[in-house]
């Protein structure tokens, strides 16, 4: 019995690394030819780097005097942040007032909200891009409020999932020993939601920074953000620099790991959380 | 200081569904009242009301001479206990105790003062710094009994705070709380369904069922005076044996008639049950008075009975015995010494002087 559970051990386990490995790989491909001359690139993708190949951070350079990367780095935090930060402020109020007034008016935004998760994009971007144009929106501030329209599907179903496991008693108990309603999602709701908010703030970061056709969309023309920014190397100076696009690749991809690998304990707990309490 | 006061309260869910029809309830100040009944019963829908968690439908709620019906729960000078503890997970417990008067804007220096000393008076104050998680149930409960404490309220009001906890810590948290009561010299207003809680820590219990106050009483008095079957029967574990017995009239003397068995009814009774002559009355008798021993063999006033005991429950000083008798579940409390098996045929005692008289259609005691 042991034995043959071992052996069932061992193929989950080489299983998983070999679908690990399927996940991995690109990145891994991407980082390899990031400092390879880039004729070598398109030849021979997937050899490492050696002494004919190898050119050091002569891509890294390239690619950051070609795209105007900083000014891309700056548009793309300025963005990702404030809207992770307006989506986890409005979505959690929200689907704290959802989860606590139940009627048919919370009831009704609720279903509208999660129904506007199945609703593609591509439906609506050519209306969307032009109401935006009217609005003014066009612009790094007004797309922070179109992130969070987009944003709060997803966000409020997790939000509200995970407040509803949250005893009414602890909000009560705050009540009674004297907090208004704003004290007390401040005071008690918010933090209890720790591990929500933070699964909510990566899902929702992840996808704000790699976006490419909302910002293309919307402000590609004045601001640019990395993945625009990318983009341009690709065709955009008559001829296609590979090895600056793999470059960039690779420092577009770091923050957003490195935010990753910081909450990945959370995110695990937040998805379940909103998972099985919905 | 202050007592409470319910005038016709009723209580009534989503437009139709009545927890409470209409309540009249007066708690004096400084009274240690637990409303028990099972589940649903609206005991705790009750305090609630009384807490401002749950809006009054109909009547008034008064605390002190307040009328309350209208007033947040913030501003009607209450603490409340709840039955998962609903300490502020992420808050150490120094700020749990703190939290409510930093919100009613005390004094730093003055809420350090009143932290520290309800935390001696708990003796939690070396778990101050700690989260709740890094507690155990008891010292969580104590944690809430804090909470309520520091801010000196008129009224203390505790939700079956102790059914989260083993029984060993419940019966030493019954002790606590019955001694926070007399030193904090506050009005106690307590819900449990656990009738040893009642009896053990209330001055006055009031027993409830379908939002409805079946008996408001000492424990004492519930114990031996039920105003009807259903606090008979909720009040006292095991619960009293109730069986039918007909009403009959010989030689001038009420009798009853239960089974093969014909005898003479408590004759204090007699002027009430001489109108049942002929009808059929329920009979309650405690465990406790259907005697196993020969000393009340030999009573006078007894009536003795031969009963099948098909099971015998081993409770350490006593033993539970279980038999039929008129069409009835009867248990008996007898000494465990007396080595009582199943299966047993066993002579028994019931004492007449003990029994309990019911209308068999309204349930009321005819003692009332």
């Amino acid at each position: 019995m042991k034995t043959k559970n071992k052996r069932l051990d061992l193929l989950f386990y080489i299983l998983l690394s070999l679908l690990a490995l399927v996940f991995i790989a690109p990145v891994l491909i991407v980082l390899s030819n990031s400092f390879k001359g880039q004729f070598y690139i398109t030849d021979s993708p997937f050899t490492l780097p050696d002494a004919t190949t190898f050119v050091g951070l002569e891509n890294y350079v390239n690619g950051l005097r070609k795209t105007g990367f900083f000014s891309a780095f700056l548009y793309s935090t300025f963005i990702t942040v404030c809207s992770v930060v307006v989506i986890v402020f409005f979505t959690s109020m929200a689907a704290w007032y959802i989860s606590r007034v139940r009627n048919a008016f919370t009831k009704a935004i609720y279903y509208a909200l999660v129904f506007s998760m199945i609703v593609p994009f591509q439906m609506v971007m050519f209306s969307l891009s032009k109401i935006t144009n009217a609005m003014n929106l066009d612009n790094p501030i007004g797309i922070i409020f179109i992130y969070l329209g987009f944003g709060a599907g997803l966000s409020v179903f997790l939000f509200t999932g995970f407040v509803s496991g949250i005893p009414n008693e602890v909000e009560e108990a705050a009540m009674i020993d004297g907090a208004t309603p704003v004290r007390m999602y401040f005071s008690v709701v918010f933090p209890m939601m720790k591990p929500i908010v933070i699964t909510v703030a990566i899902l929702n970061a992840m996808w704000i920074w790699n976006d490419y056709l909302l910002p293309y969309l919307l402000i590609g023309n004045k601001y640019k953000t990395i993945p625009i920014a990318v983009q341009y190397l690709q065709g955009g100076y008559g001829s296609r620099d590979m090895g600056a696009l793999m470059a960039m690749l690779v420092l577009s991809i770091i923050p957003v790991v490195v935010f990753y690998l910081t909450c990945q304990k959370y995110i695990i707990k937040g998805v379940v959380a909103g998972a099985v309490k919905g | 200081m202050a007592g409470i006061r319910l005038e016709k309260v009723s209580k009534t869910f989503d437009g139709n569904i009545t927890v409470i029809p209409e309540l009249d309830l007066e708690i004096k100040d400084k009274e240690f009242v637990i409303l028990v009944g099972p589940s649903g019963c609206g005991k705790s829908t009750t305090l609630r009301m009384i807490a401002g968690l749950e809006s009054v439908s109909s009547g008034k709620l008064y605390i002190g001479d307040m009328l309350v019906n209208d007033t947040p729960p913030k501003d009607r000078d209450i603490a409340m206990v709840f039955q998962s503890y609903a300490l502020y997970p992420h808050m150490s417990v120094y700020k749990n105790l703190a939290f409510g008067l930093k919100l009613r804007g005390e004094d730093k220096a003055e809420i350090d003062k009143k932290v520290r000393s309800a935390a001696r008076m708990l003796d939690i104050e070396k778990y101050l710094e700690r989260k709740p998680r890094a507690l155990s149930g008891g010292q969580r409960q104590r944690v809430a009994l804090g909470r309520a404490m520091v801010r000196s309220p008129q009224v203390f009001l505790l939700d079956e705070p102790l059914s989260n906890l083993d029984a060993k810590l419940r019966g030493e948290m019954r002790t606590s709380i019955s001694k926070l009561h007399k030193s904090l010299g506050v009005t106690f207003v307590y819900v449990t369904h656990d009738q040893t809680e009642a009896m053990t820590m209330a001055d006055r219990i009031v027993v409830m069922k379908d939002g409805v106050i079946q008996q408001y009483d000492t424990p004492k008095n519930l114990y031996h005076n039920p105003i009807n079957t259903f606090v008979a029967g909720f009040i006292g574990s095991p619960r009293m044996n109730l069986f039918s017995a007909q009403v009959a009239s010989e030689k001038n003397k009420i009798m009853l008639r239960a089974d093969k068995y014909f005898f003479e009814a408590p004759s204090e009774l007699s002027d009430k049950l001489s109108g049942y002559v002929g009808k059929e009355v329920n009979v309650g008798v405690r465990p406790e008075d259907i005697h196993a021993e020969d000393f009340f063999m030999g009573l006078e006033k007894s009536l003795k009975i031969e009963a099948d005991i098909d099971m015998a429950e081993m409770m350490g000083a006593e033993l539970y015995a279980y038999f039929d008798f008129a069409g009835a579940r009867m248990i008996s409390r007898i000494p465990s010494r007396m080595n009582i098996v199943d299966n047993e045929r066993l002579p028994l005692a019931i004492d007449l002087g003990k029994l309990h008289i019911f209308d068999k259609e309204t349930g009321i005691s005819l003692r009332v």
